[in-house]
């Protein structure tokens, strides 16, 4: 075992998750080394990278890397920092560029990290300069293995992980084609700086929370716990699905579900509800794909916006909420407006997201005072961890920590 | 005074459109800061347009807007939905804008451009810096009185603190 403390969990069936892991900066720590480094990390899609020289910045928990492709189209990533005295190399967040010189003693750095080259590696004048043994192959900048699956590229520190495709499993695969199978276009990006642990956004994704907190979803249809609803789990590789779908419920089994509540207001109509309006990109009444790939990545559908999240802890009690919203090409103008009116759902403005920071921020205040409490999970019930066919379940959550907690008790070898 | 860009005489705003156009940026902000939102949809003519913009989109040349409301009725439902139905952190807000650039264009609206930043301060009193940017707006004359056609919020704070719930 490592000497450093790993999280004890008070249940084993994962009900209770210690709230220590939202505060801790040993477990922050570790969670680069056993989580982050370990696995397949979201760096960015094809698309963004599309010719040789274009890059991107992206990260692997708070390492920063660059993901870029080289003269054959062939992509690369590497770490942002120097082999030579560790300074950032790449200094802005996208760009194209064949080589990457280092500003500091300007190291010189090709497409894919390897070294070029470097001045006054024979010194000046005979004096000086690198020892004679100085070997440029061997002081590249660090190399991930990079994988791609339907335009999302992910990196890995590992050397021993298996491939991507086996990584995202049978479970997910079907439900990232029913979207990825277009090609897809970047409508733009949106960045949420939200004052929580990253960990509790992933929860947020996972839960029961969507027609609770989000009152606008509930008021207006978009969800509704008595929806057709399907949560389905891949234990073994951390990931989740939550489906929920239009039934045509009346309204009396909806008053019903909201027993207990005040805010369900029956009587709100918008005064221009166009927006909601929006022709689907898909005829099988899906509203709400939440897929969640572990660690950090959130891919799916809201009303008829198409998106990924990339959640990336800046710190235990920050992360940086990164969206890129998508469209696809085969959507005409109509749908181009239709997916820029449905904005209004999502982002840091959206009626929906807004208040999953919100969430955060209230959770990460809540509990500052009580590192050694813990929160109870047990909606949806104990014990084992099978899908669900409805939404008044956790049991998404607690399969996150299980795959969680057992990243983090593995010491070993294989990280870098 | 403000500066006009546009060139000779029959191009500038006359005094009269440039105060009147000063008193409405001044109501927007003052009336957001005094949390009197149920007025901020009446600045707008009926099928007016206010979005959130991205400076990073824009400088990409993507489309995707924070918010984007292209009628009087979304604004009264953001406001609605603010009162009645979201979670989201009370604050009190502080606009301070500089002063306005205009230019008469050739349609008779006026575009105007001017420089913001927006202070938030908790309940108890703790300030912090939330957002600056730019409004790029086009100001029409109608019968009553100057109205936005559109306000274009352009965020250089795109990396937003959480999330924006009041308007900008
Ligand atoms: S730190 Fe990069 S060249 Fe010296
Ligand atoms: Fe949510």
């Amino acid at each position: 075992m490592n000497t450093r403390q790993t999280p004890e969990w008070p249940a084993s069936d994962f009900t209770r998750v210690p709230f220590r892991v939202f505060m801790d900066e040993d477990i922050e720590q570790l969670e680069q080394e056993r989580v982050f480094d370990r696995v397949w990390c979201y760096l960015g899609m094809a698309i963004e990278v599309p010719g040789p020289g274009d890059y991107i910045v992206a990260y692997v928990g708070r390492t920063e890397v660059v993901l870029s492709r080289d003269e054959e189209g062939r992509l690369a990533a590497f770490v942002n920092s120097c082999s030579h005295r560790g300074a950032q190399v790449v200094r802005r967040i996208r760009g194209n560029a064949m080589s990457h010189t280092c500003p500091y003693h300007q190291w010189c750095f090709g497409a894919r990290g390897e070294l070029l080259g470097l001045p006054l590696l024979r010194g000046v004048k005979g004096k000086g300069g690198m020892p004679e043994d100085f070997d440029k192959t061997a002081h590249g900048l660090k190399a991930l293995r990079v994988e791609e699956y339907k335009g999302l590229v992910f990196g890995t520190f590992s050397p021993t992980i298996g491939s991507l495709h086996d990584y995202l499993g049978p479970r997910m695969r079907p439900q990232i084609d029913r979207i990825f199978d277009r090609k897809p276009r970047v409508l733009g990006y949106y960045r949420q700086r939200i004052p929580a642990n990253w960990k509790l956004y992933l929860e947020n994704l996972k839960d029961h929370h969507g027609a609770l907190l989000h009152l606008f979803h509930a008021t207006f249809g978009i969800a509704r716990p008595t929806m057709t609803a399907r949560v389905a789990l891949d234990v073994e590789r951390g990931h989740s699905f939550t489906h929920l779908a239009d039934n045509d419920e009346d309204k009396v089994q909806v008053r019903a579900a909201y027993a207990g509540t005040e805010q369900y207001r029956e009587d709100y109509r918008l005064d221009d509800p166009s927006f909601l309006q929006v022709e689907p990109d898909y005829d099988d009444r899906v509203t709400n794909v939440i897929m969640s790939i572990f660690p950090n990545l959130m891919l799916g559908q809201v009303a008829n916006t198409f998106q990924t999240r990339a959640i990336r802890p800046k710190g235990k009690d920050e992360f940086e909420l990164f969206w890129t919203y998508l469209a696809f090409e085969d959507d005409d103008d109509e749908a181009i407006e239709g997916k820029l009116r449905q904005s209004n759902f999502i982002g840091p403005a959206g009626y929906i997201s807004l208040e999953d920071g919100e969430a955060g921020r209230m959770v990460q205040i809540g509990i500052a005072s009580r590192p050694h409490d813990s929160s109870f999970v047990e909606m949806g019930g104990r014990g084992a961890l099978e899908d669900a066919d409805n939404i008044s379940t956790e049991v998404a959550v607690r399969a996150f920590w299980k795959r969680y907690a057992e990243a983090m008790a593995i010491d070993g070898d294989d990280r870098r | 005074m403000t500066k006009s860009e546009a060139s000779g005489p029959s191009a500038r705003a006359d005094a009269n459109l440039v105060l009147d156009i000063n008193d409405l940026l001044d109501d927007y902000t003052s009336l957001i800061d005094r949390d009197d939102l149920e007025r901020w949809p009446d600045l707008f003519v009926a099928d007016g347009v206010y979005r959130v913009l991205s400076r990073e989109n824009i400088e990409r040349g993507l489309t995707a807007p924070l918010v984007y409301y292209y009628s009087q009725g979304m604004m009264r439902d953001r406001v609605t939905t603010l009162r009645d139905a979201l979670t989201y952190e009370f604050v009190y807000t502080r606009h301070v804008t500089s002063p306005p650039r205009l230019r008469l264009r050739a349609d008779g609206d006026v575009a105007v451009t001017s420089s913001f930043s927006i202070f938030q301060s908790t309940e108890a009193g703790v300030t912090r810096t939330f957002a600056v940017g730019a409004y790029e707006d086009i100001v029409t004359r109608t019968e009553r009185g100057v109205k936005f056609r559109s306000r274009d919020v352009v965020l250089d704070t795109f990396g937003v603190l959480n999330n924006i719930a009041i308007p900008l």
